[in-house]
This record gives structure tokens, C-alpha cells and sequence, in this order.
């Protein structure tokens, strides 16, 4: 396994006055899953786009698989399966006739495309609308469709932008498993996703925010990063019990869950008392006060919190 | 009420701030095509190649050539050897028209009696200049023949003055080409540019996806229709201000009759297209298609225009058709106005047909788009 | 360059063209539809022009006069009017295009051989009416004439011959009655067939506008293949659309058609690479469907109608005009079109012609390939 299959050096991009990407160095390993985590507009898209030979490199450097992105883009091509976010299909074309029209840009044989294309089909579970024109396939199953596409030539590398984006949660976790099933045989994946949940099951994470790499480590180091303690409090008010908590001694931050309030604080121990003291005075019923595990989504608001406070 | 629809007016020229390309074209790509048209077309025809085989070398045939040169309308080739060039040349379209002077041309002039003969051959593949080169060789014949005569008979010159008649031309003097066809082609790019840009309003925001946000919102569908249609009228008559410009400025085209009758006129015009850009638009599922519909819808009224050819000449039911054709209205009463200096009771059946018409189009368009709105 | 992928991006556009009402009615049916609108409005032939009279002599000759100018299709008499303010009014209103006034001494001048007395007035509005009912009047008026004085002639020892001693012999190949329709249908194959070009403008902006054009740019294909591979299924479908017309142009506008069939199927497949390599360069620059129509309107139909030769001869057309036109392939095809049809020429006289096309093709589809990037920015 190579252990820098795909390296960025001072990844820079800019779209007239906006800096897409700022300097971005990252390093991922061979068959890794690697899940992009950001929200909108964080550049997830554009990392993507220029991984896989879609834009210019204009500042940096980006080795993948072998070939130098910033001399020769096209060189990649052969080696991607890339799923862009929006829809990108031929509408009016069959599913079939999709795969097969992607199956010969990719230099797939007729006979390996009569090999592939019905068990690409099953695990799409989309042996039974073979015929149907893909404008008129539900959204996940557009998804699934698009990702059929990418399979075909079994590319070592797979970009995904996004592609759970938009689907109902039954078709989101085949998906998933779909990706881990390919994870196991050894395909590389990059995936972006604005789903913290699903950026769990990746081997590694990367946190991009504003154009740059804020964190990139497994999930359970991100996670222990956060630095702190969670504790969950649910209320009747929780606007108020925010107001109330917020002040307090030790409270690094208070994240808000619908009703729920997750409290970053500095030793759970020390604090959780406090915080019902406060409470109780404040005439405020607590439904629910626990120590809680951070998630990923905790430790990537807070760090993001973090970031934006240093500015 | 006016505050939404103004809201909306402003929200229309955003968008089109990004599709800059559009408002350009609008503005200007009438007014460019028009000039670069214009400038093309108004021209009377002239250079066409003339071959000449002239077998007889005399005074007199060389005279002949002089006089075909001197009509203007010819550029002569180099002079024919045989048939077989001539026919070369004329099966690869190379030259309109060729000119055969026969061996004893003069002979027969000088002769008492004696009957020259000229052969003309013309280029029926090109009909436009054929015509026209026949007119001219016509024409030089014609004043050989008086000549011939007068020198054979000893008449009178005089008295062949008398078979002319005396001519007049009203409205355009000195024939200026750019006279027939610059306010024409006028009144057919205001046409197209009023109804592509209506035509656009709808389907653009269908195709976007935010027609249905626009009907979620508390507008009723008339502050709609209002809102859309003051940028099309606003280009609209830029349009034609800026047009007409090109048309007096550069082609010195005049404007003999009121101009702001020709202004208010227009812009009941700019109103009856407006109608039916927009009942397009409705109609249409795409761009695309609203585009395709422009086109056809446009090159129809081209037809009943009378541009090219007048009207009169077309088939009877053509002619009668042609009164439901706003741009037919429009064009008689842009040459009345402009060249014949009309005044309103002149071209009061015009008017009368347009306002009619507009009112038909446009209580059709309107129901037609509420229904579709609501 | 790969062929599967240019049979793939082939076999995609034909699906689409199939498939597209929309990019079908476009391709395969507005052309004949325009065709047909273009002749019924342009390739007129003039007549019925109305004219009025006003008869200040009111003799027998005059009467007889009138009744030759009307007598056929191309003059027809609206009015006899009575004063010339109703002739002013009549020239106003539009109602008439041109008048005729009789002098009062018509019929004495013109027995006594001291002239015609006759004032003609034209409506200068017009293209071509003033101009033709100039000519026909003139023609009437002087056949009117030496009809009228061959005894008087005669016995001054003149005879009718004399007066036009020039026997000029008029032949009109190819077209003998020089009827418009029949050289103007020709030439408008080279219009029409801009629609295709629209098309192929627009498939590129299409795959844009559809977000398509992503995971197109994400496969190995190289720019040649897609450009190629959108280009040729419009070329077939103009070539459709180059067999269908000419038989409509037969059957239903009597136009002669005395060329080599095959060989100018051939013509106009290179005409078609160099017209729609043209829609291409306009669909690289454009990345919104209804900019490359609107470009293509600007570019390609509206020059193709005024600049190509059609309507108006090249050689009267101001330098710079005449040299834009070159590098209009409706220019060239144009020249092809009559000369197949009228003459019958073929390829051994027309190939100057072709080789342009193909040069103006191959530098189209050069310049498009060169600005078309793989890239998204």
C-alpha cells in the first residue's frame, strides 16, 4: 500500500475574490475512506472538482496515483470514478443506456460491460428499471444510478460530492454500506458529506472549513480533541436555561439541539452540580441532565467556535 | 400595490444584470444588426460581371460597350473569345449576364433598312440581378435605337423627346435605397426584440425554478403581469429610440411627420407585441422553445410585412390575412410617418386596425396567462 | 483519437435528437417549415400593382389608353381619381402605389406627333413597385404609342420597323422566365440548413445548463471526440433535411433540378461540417442555451440571409461586407446550390468552392477545439 497515494501541497484557489482553497496540505493513504466534512461553501466541492481534473491548478501542487495534477490533469481521468453533487446524468437516456454510454467513455469492452453491468445493476437495485429514463427515477435511486456509473471501470479512486445529499434515510444507509463494501476491497474513497454521522464511519475525516484544513484525523481522535466534557440538559425554555448556563463557571460553550442544550464544559464532574443549582433557581424543570459522548457534530461546531474566536 | 409592482420591476433588472448578455442584445444587437444591415442592403445593385463577346470591332460596337459600362451597373470581364467561355462562366455563376455583338453590327446601322442585331444572355440563376442587367441593357438599347433612327430618317430629335413622359417621385426623390428598406427592417428587429425578451420573461423563470416562488408570494397575478412587462416596455422603446436614431443619423432617413405621434404609436406597438411575447412565454416549457415559437411566430409576420415584396402581389386570401398582422399595421405606419410626413387621418385605418387588434391579443393574452398563473 | 468514444457522444446525440420534441422539431422540421414561409413571402413576383388615373383629356384615345395599361396582371386600376388632391391623398394613404396623369392635349399631341403627354407619380416607399410600374407604364405607354401613330408613320414614309431598328434577342438560361422562386429556393437551402447549426450552439450550452457537462469533463474524453462526435449526427440530420427539400422544391415549386444527386449530397455534407463547425465555436463560448441562440440569430441566421448572395448580389455589396461574406459558408454553398440545381453543374466546376468550405470547416472546428477547455474554470 502506498502510503502517500495522494498528496496536496499548498492547495490555493481563488474564484475571483473569494479563496476557495487556502493552501491546503493533506495527505490520504492508499484504500483509506476518507470522509470531507465542511459546510456549504467550506470548499468541499472545489477540492473535489480538483482532484479529480475538473479545474486548473493555480498554486500548489496535487500528486495522485501516480500522475502530477498540476502538469497534466487529464492523466487522472482513467484512474477516477467521480460523482458530482448535482444531478449529472443524461436525463432522457435509459439507465442502461447511461451505463453503457459511461462504460464506453471509460474504455470499458462490450464483453466487460455485459459482465459488469447486471451485478452493477443488483446492488443498485436497479435491475428493474433498466429501461426507465433516468429524469423519471426517484432521487435516490438517481444517486444510486450515478454511483453504478462511477463503479463500471473499476477506477482505484473514487470521489464522491455529496452523494447522500437529498436522499431518504433507508436509501442513505445501503449507500453507506455500498461505500464500506468498497472500502473492504480496497478501493480508495473520498467522500464529502455535510452528515457528521456519516463522517464516522470514515477511517479518516477531514474538517475543512473557510477554504482550509482544520483537523485530519480518525474520527475518534477528532472527537477526543474537542477538549472538554458534554453534558446534555433538556427543558421547557431552553432560550432561557441558555441564558442562564451560559455565564456560568467552566462552560466553554453551549451547543443547541431543538429543545436540547449540549454544554461543553471544562470537567463534567465539577460542573454538573452547578449547572442544576442554577437551574433549580431559576424555576426551571430539567427533563434530562446527562454526561454525553461527543459526536462528531459537538466536536466540529466547537472547533469551528474556535476558530471563529481566534479571528 | 405600486410598491410591489415596482419591487418587482427591480428584481427583474437584477436578474438580468446576470445574464448581462441579454440586456445587451436587446439594446443593442437591433440597433447593430440594423446598421451593419442596413449598410449592406441599401445599395442599389451595381458591379454585376457583364461578359461581352464582340464580334464586330467596330466604332460602333466599342460604342455599345462604352454605354453598357456607363449604365453603372456593370463591371466588365474580360472580353469573351467563344461560346464556350461565356457558358463556362455562366454555369459556374461567374458573371449575370453576357452581351453579343455579331459580326456586322455597324454594317447594319449604317445600312437604310438594316435591322442589328444584339444578343443578351442573362443569368436566370440569379433572377434579382438578371432583371435589373435587362433593365439596363434595355435601357442603352433604347437610346441607340432613337439614335439609329435619328441619324437614318433625319427626323426631329425633338420629336422623340415628346414619347417620354415626365417622372415623378414622391417620398424618396433621390431613390434612396436606404429609404425602402431601413425603416422596414426597423419595424421587423423591434418586432423580434420586443417579442423575444416577452417571450423570455416566463420561461426563463420556469426553467429556473422560480416561477413557483413567484406565485407562492403575495402578488396577484395582474402585479405580476404589470411587474414583468415595464422592463420590456422600457427596453422596448429604448430600442426603437435608439434604432430610429441609426435609421435618420446614419442612412439619413427623414422624419417628415410628427415624431411624437411616431413615439406614442410606438409604443402601443411595443404594448400589442408585448401581448403576444408573453402568451408565448406562458405557452412555452423552455427557453428553448420560447425561442423556436419567437422565430416562427416572427418569420410569419414577416411574410404578411410586405417587406420584400408588397403585399398586393400575394394571393387574395394572403392580402386579407395580412389585416390581422399588427406588423403590417405597424410598417405602413412607420413609412407614413417617416417618409410620407402622414398625419393621423392618413393612416387612421392603421391605427384603428392596431388598436383593435392589440385589445384582441391582449384580453386573450391576459386571461390566457391568469389562467395560467392561478 | 478514440473511435469508441466518438461512437458513444455520437449514439448519445442521435438519442437525444430522437428524443428532444424540442431538438427534433428544431433539426428536422423547422427547415422545410421556414423554407416554405421564406418563398411565400420573399421569391414574390411583383403584380397587381394598384394604381390610379387621372384623366384630364377624357377623349376616346385616352379611354383606350387606360384600358391598355390595365389590361394585364401587373397594373391594376384602384381609382379613376378626379382631382390631384385625391391622387395625393390615394399616394398618402397607401392605397395606390403609383398614378398616371393624362394631360389635357393627350390625344391631340399625340396624333399630331408632338409627344405623349403623360406625368407619371411613384410611391418611393417601396422597394421595387415604384421601379416596376415605372418600367411597365413606359412599355405600355410607348406600345400604346407606336401602335396608335403607325398610319401617321406610314405616310410620312417611316415604317413601324424603322422606330426600333435594333433586333435584341433576349435568352434567359436556366430560368426563363426569370420566375424568383426559382433561384431564390435554392439559395434558401443555405439559410435553412443554419438551423442545425443553431442546434449544435445549443447542445454544448445544454450540457452546461443540465450540470451534464461535470461528469462529461470527469471521463477521458478528449475534446476532439466530443466536438466531433456532437457534430456529426446534426450533419446527418441537415442531410436529411438536403434530400427532403430539393423534392419539395421539385414537386411543389416546379424548380429544375439537373445536377448529379450524389455529388451534391457530398457538396452539402461538407457545406454542413463547415456550417455547424461555425454553431460550434458560438456553443464553446456560450455556457447558457438561450445565449447561443441569441448569438446564433446575430451570427449566423440574420448575416446568412443578408450576406450570403441570395437576395442581394455580392458583387453590390461595400467591400467590407463582401468580405465578411467569404467566411460565411452559406456564401459558398449558395454558389453551389443554384449551380447544381439550374445549370446542373457538379463537382468538377464547384470543387473551388468545396475546398473553401472545407478550409472554413477545418478552421472552425480548429478554433472551437482550441477554446473548448476541460475544464470547469
Amino acid at each position: 500500500m502506498e502510503k502517500e497515494f495522494i498528496k496536496i501541497t499548498d492547495l490555493t484557489r481563488k474564484f475571483k475574490d473569494n479563496v476557495a482553497l487556502d493552501s491546503i496540505n493533506l495527505t490520504i493513504q492508499e484504500g483509506e475512506l476518507f470522509g470531507l466534512v465542511g459546510p456549504d461553501g467550506a470548499g468541499k466541492t472545489t477540492l473535489l472538482r480538483t482532484l479529480a481534473g475538473l479545474l486548473r491548478i493555480t498554486g500548489g501542487e496535487v500528486r495522485e496515483a501516480g500522475c502530477e495534477l498540476h502538469k497534466n490533469s487529464e492523466s487522472i481521468k482513467p484512474k477516477i470514478g467521480y460523482m458530482a453533487q448535482e444531478f449529472s446524468l443524461y436525463g432522457k437516456l435509459s439507465v442502461l443506456e447511461n451505463l453503457q454510454f459511461f462504460g464506453e467513455m471509460y474504455d470499458v469492452s462490450p464483453s466487460l460491460q455485459k459482465e459488469r453491468i447486471p451485478g452493477l445493476l443488483a446492488f443498485a437495485q436497479l435491475t428493474e428499471f433498466t429501461d426507465r429514463r433516468a429524469a423519471k427515477l426517484s432521487g435516490g435511486m438517481k444517486k444510486k444510478l450515478a454511483l453504478a456509473c462511477t463503479l463500471l471501470h473499476q477506477p482505484p479512486i473514487l470521489l464522491l460530492d455529496e452523494p447522500t445529499t437529498g436522499v431518504d434515510p433507508v436509501s442513505r444507509r445501503e449507500f453507506w454500506n455500498i461505500l464500506n463494501d468498497l472500502h473492504l476491497q480496497g478501493t480508495t474513497i473520498i467522500v464529502s458529506t455535510p452528515y457528521m454521522d456519516e463522517a464516522d464511519r470514515c477511517s479518516q475525516v477531514g474538517l475543512i472549513y473557510q477554504g482550509k484544513i482544520v483537523e485530519c484525523d480518525s474520527p475518534e481522535n477528532i472527537r477526543q480533541k474537542v477538549g472538554g466534557e458534554f453534558i446534555k440538559v433538556v427543558t421547557h425554555d431552553w432560550q432561557k436555561a441558555r441564558e442562564i448556563i451560559q455565564p456560568l463557571k467552566g462552560v466553554l460553550e453551549v451547543q443547541t439541539y431543538g429543545e436540547a442544550l449540549h454544554i461543553l464544559v471544562d470537567s463534567a464532574n465539577k460542573r454538573i452540580g452547578q449547572i442544576q443549582k442554577s437551574l433549580h433557581k431559576a424555576k426551571l424543570d430539567i427533563l434530562e441532565i446527562r454526561v454525553i459522548k461527543p459526536r462528531m457534530e459537538e466536536a466540529f461546531i466547537s472547533l469551528i467556535r474556535k476558530i471563529d474566536q481566534t479571528k | 400595490m405600486i410598491r410591489r409592482i415596482l419591487a418587482l420591476v427591480k428584481k427583474e433588472f437584477l436578474h438580468l444584470k446576470g445574464d448581462w448578455w441579454l440586456p445587451a442584445f436587446m439594446l443593442f444587437g437591433g440597433a447593430l444588426e440594423l446598421l451593419a444591415i442596413g449598410w449592406a442592403t441599401s445599395r442599389p445593385i451595381t458591379n454585376l460581371p457583364l461578359m461581352i463577346w464582340d464580334m464586330d470591332r467596330t466604332a460602333a460596337s466599342r460604342n455599345l460597350v462604352i454605354s453598357l459600362e456607363n449604365t453603372g451597373v456593370f463591371a466588365l470581364t474580360e472580353p469573351a473569345k467563344s461560346m464556350e467561355t461565356i457558358e463556362n462562366l455562366m454555369d459556374r455563376g461567374e458573371i449575370n449576364a453576357a452581351v453579343i455583338i455579331p459580326h456586322g453590327f455597324s454594317n447594319e446601322i449604317e445600312t437604310i433598312g438594316g435591322h442589328p442585331v444584339l444578343q443578351v444572355i442573362l443569368n436566370g440563376a440569379e433572377s434579382i440581378p438578371a432583371r435589373e442587367a435587362l433593365r439596363a441593357v434595355k435601357g442603352v438599347v433604347r437610346s441607340l435605337d432613337e439614335k439609329i433612327t435619328i441619324d437614318r430618317l433625319g427626323i426631329d430629335p425633338d420629336l422623340f423627346k415628346g414619347f417620354d413622359f415626365s417622372l415623378r417621385v414622391w417620398f424618396n426623390e433621390a431613390l434612396n435605397e436606404a429609404y425602402y428598406t431601413t425603416p422596414a427592417e426597423l419595424a421587423l428587429m423591434l418586432e423580434f426584440t420586443i417579442l423575444i425578451f416577452a417571450a423570455l420573461t416566463f420561461s426563463r423563470e420556469r426553467e429556473f425554478g422560480t416561477l413557483e416562488q413567484l406565485l407562492v408570494m403575495p402578488f396577484s397575478s395582474i402585479e405580476i403581469i404589470i411587474g414583468k412587462s415595464i422592463p420590456v416596455i422600457l427596453v422596448g422603446m429604448f430600442d426603437f429610440t435608439l434604432m430610429l436614431g441609426v435609421v435618420h443619423f446614419a442612412f439619413n432617413v427623414p422624419i417628415r411627420g410628427s415624431g411624437l405621434l411616431l413615439f406614442g404609436l410606438a409604443f402601443m406597438y411595443t404594448l400589442v407585441e408585448l401581448g403576444k411575447g408573453m402568451a408565448i412565454s406562458v405557452f412555452s416549457k423552455s427557453q428553448h422553445q420560447a425561442f423556436l415559437l419567437v422565430f416562427m411566430v416572427g418569420m410569419i409576420d414577416f411574410l404578411f410585412t410586405g417587406y420584400a415584396a408588397p403585399v398586393e402581389s400575394m394571393p387574395k386570401i394572403i392580402q386579407y390575412l395580412a389585416y390581422f398582422v399588427p406588423a403590417h399595421h405597424w410598417l405602413n405606419i412607420m413609412r407614413g410617418i417617416t417618409l410620407k410626413g402622414s398625419t393621423i387621418l392618413d393612416i387612421l385605418p392603421n391605427i384603428l386596425f392596431l388598436l383593435v387588434l392589440g385589445l384582441v391579443i391582449g384580453f386573450f393574452s391576459l386571461r390566457y396567462i391568469r389562467k395560467a398563473l392561478d | 483519437m478514440s473511435f469508441r468514444h466518438l461512437w458513444a457522444v455520437i449514439r448519445k446525440e442521435l438519442q437525444h435528437i430522437l428524443r428532444d420534441r424540442g431538438t427534433f422539431i428544431l433539426v428536422l422540421v423547422t427547415p422545410t417549415l421556414v423554407l416554405l414561409l421564406m418563398t411565400y413571402s420573399l421569391a414574390v413576383k411583383i403584380q397587381h400593382v394598384p394604381i390610379a388615373l387621372l384623366d384630364y383629356d377624357q377623349s376616346a384615345t385616352s379611354r383606350e389608353f387606360i384600358h391598355q395599361i390595365t389590361a394585364g396582371d401587373d397594373l391594376d386600376l384602384y381609382q379613376n381619381a378626379v382631382s390631384m388632391s385625391e391622387i395625393e391623398d390615394l399616394l398618402i394613404k397607401g392605397k395606390i402605389k403609383a398614378a398616371i396623369i393624362i394631360g389635357p392635349k393627350f390625344s391631340e399631341d399625340l396624333l399630331a406627333m408632338r409627344g405623349l403627354s403623360l406625368q407619371i407619380i411613384i410611391d418611393g416607399t417601396e422597394p421595387e413597385t415604384g421601379g416596376f410600374a415605372v418600367d411597365h407604364i413606359g412599355w405600355r405607354a410607348e406600345a400604346f404609342a407606336n401602335d396608335i401613330l403607325a398610319d401617321q408613320i406610314l405616310v410620312n414614309g417611316i415604317s413601324l420597323d424603322s422606330l426600333e431598328p435594333i433586333d435584341l434577342r433576349i435568352r434567359s438560361w436556366y430560368n426563363p422566365s426569370l420566375e424568383p422562386r426559382v433561384d431564390i429556393v435554392p439559395g434558401l437551402l443555405s439559410i435553412v440548413l443554419g438551423f442545425p447549426a443553431f442546434s449544435v450552439a445549443l447542445t454544448l450550452a445544454r450540457e452546461h445548463e443540465h450540470s451534464t457537462m461535470e461528469q462529461l469533463l470527469a471521463t477521458p474524453v478528449r475534446r476532439i471526440e466530443l466536438l466531433l462526435g456532437k457534430m456529426i449526427p446534426y450533419i446527418l440530420a441537415g442531410l436529411v433535411n438536403v434530400i427532403v427539400i430539393p423534392v419539395i422544391a421539385m414537386a411543389w415549386f416546379n424548380v429544375p433540378f439537373n445536377g448529379n444527386f450524389l455529388e451534391f449530397l457530398l457538396l452539402s455534407a461538407i457545406f454542413l461540417f463547415a456550417e455547424l463547425s461555425m454553431g460550434m465555436v458560438i456553443g464553446v463560448f456560450m455556457k447558457s442555451q438561450s445565449a447561443a441562440l441569441a448569438l446564433s440569430f446575430l451570427v449566423v441566421l440574420f448575416p446568412g440571409f443578408f450576406l450570403t448572395g441570395i437576395f442581394f448580389p455580392i458583387a453590390s455589396l461595400p467591400e467590407m461586407a463582401r468580405m465578411e461574406s467569404m467566411f460565411l459558408p452559406g456564401t459558398h454553398y449558395a454558389i453551389i446550390t443554384r449551380g447544381v440545381f439550374l445549370p446542373g453543374i457538379g463537382i468538377d466546376a464547384l470543387w473551388p468552392y468545396a475546398i473553401m468550405l472545407i478550409v472554413l470547416g477545418l478552421a472552425f472546428t480548429g478554433i472551437a477545439a482550441l477554446f473548448f477547455k476541460k475544464k470547469l474554470a
